[in-house]
């Protein structure tokens, strides 16, 4: 914790050179932030409006769990309406709250990490934002009209999301929403795959890259793969509901159609949304446990290896549709266990022989570290088709992955907030408050979802609008319920801190106020400016900023590898 | 270094001893429902169910135990200053714990490859053939050998017990090997008989089949398991494995209400299927 107060001398940044002259306007702050192509801006623009969204999503959770504290209850006026707020809540966590974060963070983070000045295509950058922006509010909306949202589930399988059986303009808001804001994350993605290629700044390699812009390639390659299928599909399931095109009509094989492609996307996007989330706490491992990370080229191999093999498994969400070659899918989904495996000890690998501190981005990290390897326990389980007959859409699946996408989305992007704050705001986020909501998140998280482990296993179905009081899930769902309204009172903190920060915390001022900070954001000015460096570091090594604040290691270290 | 290992070993083998005296019924099973062999493939899943967990609990005892040691061990103490050493490689141990997941792996899926097989290998001349038709928000059942049906309306209830005894039934005699034909009129469900272990997708235009031998005498409860609409969650039923002279009674009863035939596909909802619906199939 000492970390903070340590002095040592600026690289060579003036501090933040922004136009201080005339305060601006609302409305010049308004047409600032809606036609901005700054990268970092874009960025803010995504972590806000997804946050929003986790907020959203949030508390249609809240009443999703209100609805199901005891049997036989009526929260929800309709069956319908309890229906529409899954298939909201799974769809506005997946792709408006998650997919938009990861553009979030990789938009401020990633060309600082390679020393570049800003992303290849900044327009497209900020048309970009826009789809995702519109899109997401045009199926969203569907809440505004007379029937109500999209109600057939966020994988929307058809014959159930066609126009005879989902009639009303909420299905159709859905589709093309969706297709909309695709469009925007194909756009991000092919954004960020040509920055990674051709923005490196001189010394730069490939192999020097931090985990986190890495992880935001592979990334992005496997969104330019898995969501132009997803977007076909949906401009078909929108012709099929619109001008009765009869493309997944189940009497030629439609019904299985759709789930194939759509899992040809959602299994990537399970990955898409995991593994910037694995970069973020490969970042922040390093940092607290003062050592590099642990492995560097296996990590990179491991997830390379896990993004192919992600795209090659997305079957095994369809073992009991007895259509599907269960060997094969039961095999390869097994497989991603030994790469995952691989990164899990990597990062512990990095914490062992360190000389660990536990700020709130360091705690958050563990805390997804904690949950994640459970969930990749029961992902194990799940590969199995023997096992999976009796689990598949019961509340072992809503259990595990909210434990794989919870752990890793939500944990981790709290480790990032407050991990990089300063760097985006000029400000530290206050410890304490952090250390308060990173405690109740988590035993909010683990109460709420732990249980429903046995609920599935016990026999209790996903997307139950109410049960019955012989089916004995009682109290398990009370015990879940009560544990939602835990976790939904840890964003009160959060919210409480990133006000006060912004009121009353002092101005950070050093380049890297964490003291071992490695990658290249760590070497510039904080806040950033505007075009990201005043000069930039000697790169060689992927630690440049720790090179160039700890020399003497350096110099030890470049030493020791002349000698070899 | 040998008071760091004995601080260790309290606690796991502190687990160690609960687990082995706390080695209840339904622990044994792992939590799943039921109890042993209600179907002939039931104690089957058990097994590769409980087997794979032992496993797993300990790879996962392992990570959590070196991360909780790593931050306990590890942890900058006051006063502490300067860096460890910076190491970033060490192939032995990176080698080590790929090789073993990978051999841990091939092993379950070898494991999960022969139940699997198990379970879903047809049987040749079933003793009982049933055709079960799923509907929005409820189930047909055509009793094939026999001739008859029944057929089903979706649950009602508020809250209040007493609902299982309501709902749709479907009959099996105990012992005798059943073949159970699933599709749907309109839209996608899945018959789900808890204590069985055991779901499959019900289509429309597909038929799915699904084999086993109940093989405990009783009442069990089953549910539609994918999202069908917006009574989903109504679209209950139960399954009564009895006697081989009790099925015959109630095929009788079903006969004497006058259900004989079957509810084909003229039922469906999507007329426009062709004919891979059993019906029509030939």
């Amino acid at each position: 914790m000492a970390t903070i107060t340590q002095t040592r001398p600026s690289s060579g940044s003036g501090g933040y050179n922004s136009p201080q002259g005339k305060k601006k306007t609302k409305g010049q702050i308004l047409v600032d932030w809606v036609t901005t192509t700054d990268h970092k801006k874009i960025g803010y623009l995504y972590l806000i409006t997804s946050f929003i969204y986790f907020l959203i999503g949030g508390v249609m959770a809240l009443v999703i769990r209100a609805q199901l504290a005891a049997p036989g209850l009526d929260i929800v006026q309709t069956k319908e309406q309890y229906n529409q707020l899954f298939t909201m809540h799974g769809t506005i966590m997946l792709l408006m709250f998650a997919t938009p974060l990861f553009a979030g963070f990789a938009n401020v983070l990633m060309p600082i990490q390679i020393g570049a000045p800003d992303v290849a295509f900044p327009r497209l950058n900020a048309i970009a934002y826009w789809f995702y922006f519109f899109g997401s509010f045009v199926a969203v909306s569907g809440f505004f009209t007379p029937q109500g949202a999209a109600s057939f589930g966020w994988f929307a399988y058809a014959p159930l999301s066609n126009a005879t059986f989902s009639p009303g303009i909420g299905g159709d808001l859905w589709v093309f929403g969706l297709a909309l804001a695709g469009f925007g994350t194909i756009m991000g993605g092919v954004n960020f795959i040509t920055t990674v290629i051709t923005m490196r700044a001189p010394g730069m390699t490939m192999f020097r890259m931090p985990i986190f812009t890495w992880n935001t390639l592979v990334t992005s390659i496997l969104i330019i793969m898995c969501f132009p299928p997803l977007a076909a599909a949906l401009f078909a399931l929108g012709a099929d509901r619109r001008f009765d095109a009869q493309i997944f009509d189940p009497a030629n094989g439609g019904a299985m159609l759709w789930q194939h492609l759509f899992w040809f996307f959602g299994h990537p996007e399970v990955y898409i949304i995991a593994l910037p989330f694995f970069g973020i706490v490969s970042e922040i491992f390093p940092v607290f446990s003062r050592k590099p990370i642990f492995g560097y080229k296996t990590l990179v191999y491991a997830t390379i290896a896990i993004a192919a093999l992600s795209m090659t498994v997305w079957a095994h969400h369809m073992y009991v549709t007895g259509s599907v070659l269960l060997p094969f899918f039961a095999f390869t989904t097994m497989l991603i266990a030994v790469p995952t495996g691989v990164k899990i000890f990597n990062w512990i690998g990095t914490m062992w022989r360190g000389s660990i501190t536990f700020e709130n981005p360091m705690l958050w990290s563990i805390g997804f570290l904690t949950t994640f390897i459970f969930g990749g326990l029961t992902g194990v389980i799940l590969a199995s088709p023997a096992l999976d007959y009796h689990l598949s859409d019961s509340y072992f699946v809503v259990a595990h992955f909210h434990y794989v996408v919870f752990g890793t989305v939500v944990f981790a992007m709290f480790a990032g907030f407050f991990f990089w704050w300063p760097k985006m705001t000029g400000k530290m986020l206050n410890e304490r408050l952090g250390y308060i909501q990173f405690w109740m998140t988590f035993f909010g998280f683990h109460i709420t979802f732990l249980i429903q482990h046995w609920l599935g296993v016990i026999g209790m179905p996903r997307r139950y609008a109410t049960y019955l009081p012989e089916d004995g899930f009682a109290w398990m769902n009370l015990v879940s319920s009560l544990g939602s309204i835990l976790l939904a009172l840890s964003i009160l903190p959060f919210l409480w801190n990133v006000y006060i920060t912004a009121r009353s915390a002092q101005k950070v001022t050093l380049d890297d106020p964490w003291g071992y900070g490695r990658s290249l954001e760590w070497a510039t000015a904080t806040p950033f400016p505007r075009h990201n460096f005043h000069s930039i570091p000697r790169i060689r090594s992927e630690s440049p900023a720790f090179d160039l604040h700890h020399p003497d290691y350096a110099a030890a270290e470049a030493k020791a590898a002349a000698k070899k | 270094m040998r008071s760091r290992l004995k601080w260790g070993l309290i606690p796991a083998s502190a687990t160690l001893v609960l687990l082995l005296t706390g080695c209840t019924d339904q622990f044994a099973r792992g939590f799943l429902p039921g109890e042993s062999g209600v179907t002939n493939h039931t104690d089957r899943i058990v097994g590769l169910w409980s087997t794979a967990w032992i496993v797993l609990y300990a790879i996962g005892l392992v990570a959590w135990g070196l991360m909780a040691w790593a931050l306990v061990v590890y942890r900058r103490r006051k006063g502490e200053s300067g860096i460890p050493v910076q190491l970033r490689y060490n192939n032995p141990i990176e080698v080590l714990f790929t090789v073993v997941p990978l051999i841990l792996v091939i092993g379950f899926f070898a494991f999960t490859a022969r139940d699997m097989a198990a379970i879903e290998k047809p049987t040749e001349n079933p003793d009982v053939t049933i055709q079960v038709i799923a509907k929005q928000w409820s189930w047909d059942f055509n009793y094939v050998d026999a001739d008859v049906y029944e057929s089903g309306i979706q649950a009602q209830f508020d809250g209040q017990e007493g609902v299982p005894e309501t709902l749709p039934t479907l009959y099996l005699p105990v012992n005798k090997s059943v073949k159970i034909d699933l599709s749907a009129r309109d839209v996608i469900h899945s018959f789900w008989v808890i204590d069985f272990l055991y779901k499959k997708d019900m289509f429309p235009g597909k038929t799915n089949t699904m084999y086993f031998t109940p093989q405990l005498e009783g009442t069990y409860a089953g549910k539609c398991a994918e999202l069908c609409g917006e009574y989903h969650s109504m679209m209950l039923f139960q399954v009564k494995v009895v006697s081989q002279a009790e099925y015959d009674t109630y095929l009788a009863t079903l006969a004497v209400k006058g259900q004989t035939g079957q509810l084909d596909t003229r039922y469906d909802r999507n007329q426009n299927l062709p004919g891979d619906n059993p019906e029509n199939r030939g």
